[in-house]
């Protein structure tokens, strides 16, 4: 499955329909994650909050492929594409593991294959370093076996590069 | 000199980021503030704050590999503040992660070192923590232990009459191994009140509660297998495949 997490507006994810299974907007109309861990202990794989990111990790878990859309932020997601990755901890399980040599839980859905990130927005050439790192880490937390950072400084080019 | 502490954790109360950020301010001189930024509505509170400070030090969790999505907008009205206004400004940064490693904290610290970048202020360096549940957990299991032991000491005064001093060495026993697990974390954590009292950089320093990587992932274990039996997890699909409902 290939999954888009964008938090560009409403038109470019419907640009966007025919090229991916799943599109998910990032409009940052939800809570952020308040680090309780009830979506491993007390009801596996949901959210507390009744939000539309409630399932999210359901959601994120199912995806072979993921694409990322983000503004850059210090060398890091937007605050509403990182809330969803905040809320989505329930891809993976409680137990831990080893991967990459570094403790991490154990992967409820299973290994995935590619973690894409588009960064837009101006971009630094020491925040460009911290995309590489932070892709990279979190591909092995979440289990893709590659991960690629694309900077994409002309928004005008953003939808036919996450084609 | 002011130094102002921000605790960036989410949680209301007894979270590891507000204990390492009391921890932290126990050491550092002069005049000292603490600040929770768990929501927007904290924003203004917490930047008023800052706006007459020498040093702030921001002491938060990692989430996915970065900074918890609900610091990062505060981030850029302290950015909008400090080109506005241009303070002299250090910036300290304590972060811990759940996993044993506190190197996992690297990404954390290049986001935060690329907002001073940006905004102007000056990076002084960071502390990134492993096992921060555990140094958590280790904390108040510590202050639940020096309670039951003033409790013990009472009791045997009013039974027998005498004071018994083998609750309070039970306790000190405890306090010790306590200790001798964290004192990575104190060690480290001293080094960093010491630079924030003279404004010197620290540089990048990362540390975890003292156990092997193999015997920390079976108490994690433990610790979630027991949560998740008391909590229903276990019982509702603990480790399935779950499946979106739409």
């Amino acid at each position: 499955m290939r999954i888009l997490i964008h938090d560009r507006n409403e038109e470019f994810g419907q640009a966007l329909k025919e090229k991916y299974d799943r599109i998910i907007r990032a409009d940052g109309k939800y809570a952020p994650c308040q680090g309780c861990f009830h979506c491993w202990t007390k009801h596996p794989a949901a959210c507390g909050m009744k939000d539309s990111l409630h399932e999210i990790c359901r959601v994120i878990g199912q995806a072979d492929d993921l694409v990322i859309v983000t503004e850059n932020w210090y060398g890091g997601y937007s605050p509403a594409v990182k809330n969803i990755l905040d809320r989505s901890i329930g891809t993976s399980t409680p137990m831990s593991t080893y991967r990459a040599g570094e403790m991490h839980h154990t992967l409820r859905y299973g290994r995935h294959s590619s973690w894409s990130v588009l960064v837009y927005g101006e971009t630094a050439e020491n925040e460009k370093k911290t995309w590489k790192l932070l892709a990279e880490k979190n591909a092995i937390n979440d289990g893709f076996r590659s991960s690629e950072v694309s900077f994409i400084p002309d928004t005008e080019e953003l939808e036919a590069r996450a084609q | 000199m002011k130094t102002v502490f921000i605790d960036c954790s989410p949680k209301k109360r007894l979270s590891a980021s507000g204990f390492i950020a009391g921890f932290t301010a126990a050491f550092v001189a002069g005049k000292k503030k603490k600040e929770k930024l768990r929501t927007k509505a904290d924003y203004g509170r917490v930047l008023e704050a800052v706006k007459d400070a020498d040093s702030v030090v921001f002491s938060m969790p990692l989430y996915v590999d970065g900074v918890p999505s609900h610091v990062l907008p505060f981030l850029r009205e302290m950015e909008l503040y400090c080109k506005e206004s241009n303070p002299a400004l250090n910036v300290y940064v304590i972060a811990n992660n759940g996993f044993i490693e506190g190197r996992q904290n690297e990404p954390l610290m290049q986001v935060m070192e690329n907002f001073c970048a940006r905004s102007g202020i000056s990076w002084r360096g960071g502390l990134g923590i492993g096992g921060g549940v555990m140094m958590n957990v280790m904390r108040i299991m510590l202050t639940v232990f020096f309670g039951l032991a003033i409790l013990n000491t009472i009791l045997a005064v009013v039974r027998e009459g005498s004071f018994q001093a083998g609750p309070l060495l039970g306790f000190g026993k405890q306090a010790l191994e306590v200790l001798f697990f964290g004192c990575g974390i104190v060690a480290f954590d001293l080094w960093l009140a010491f630079c924030i009292n003279r404004q010197k950089p620290f540089g990048k320093r990362y540390t975890r509660v003292m156990l092997p990587s193999f015997v920390f992932i079976l108490f994690a274990d433990i610790f979630f297998v027991i949560a998740s039996f008391f909590q229903g997890g276990m019982f509702r699909g603990w480790l399935a495949k779950k499946k979106p409902a739409d």
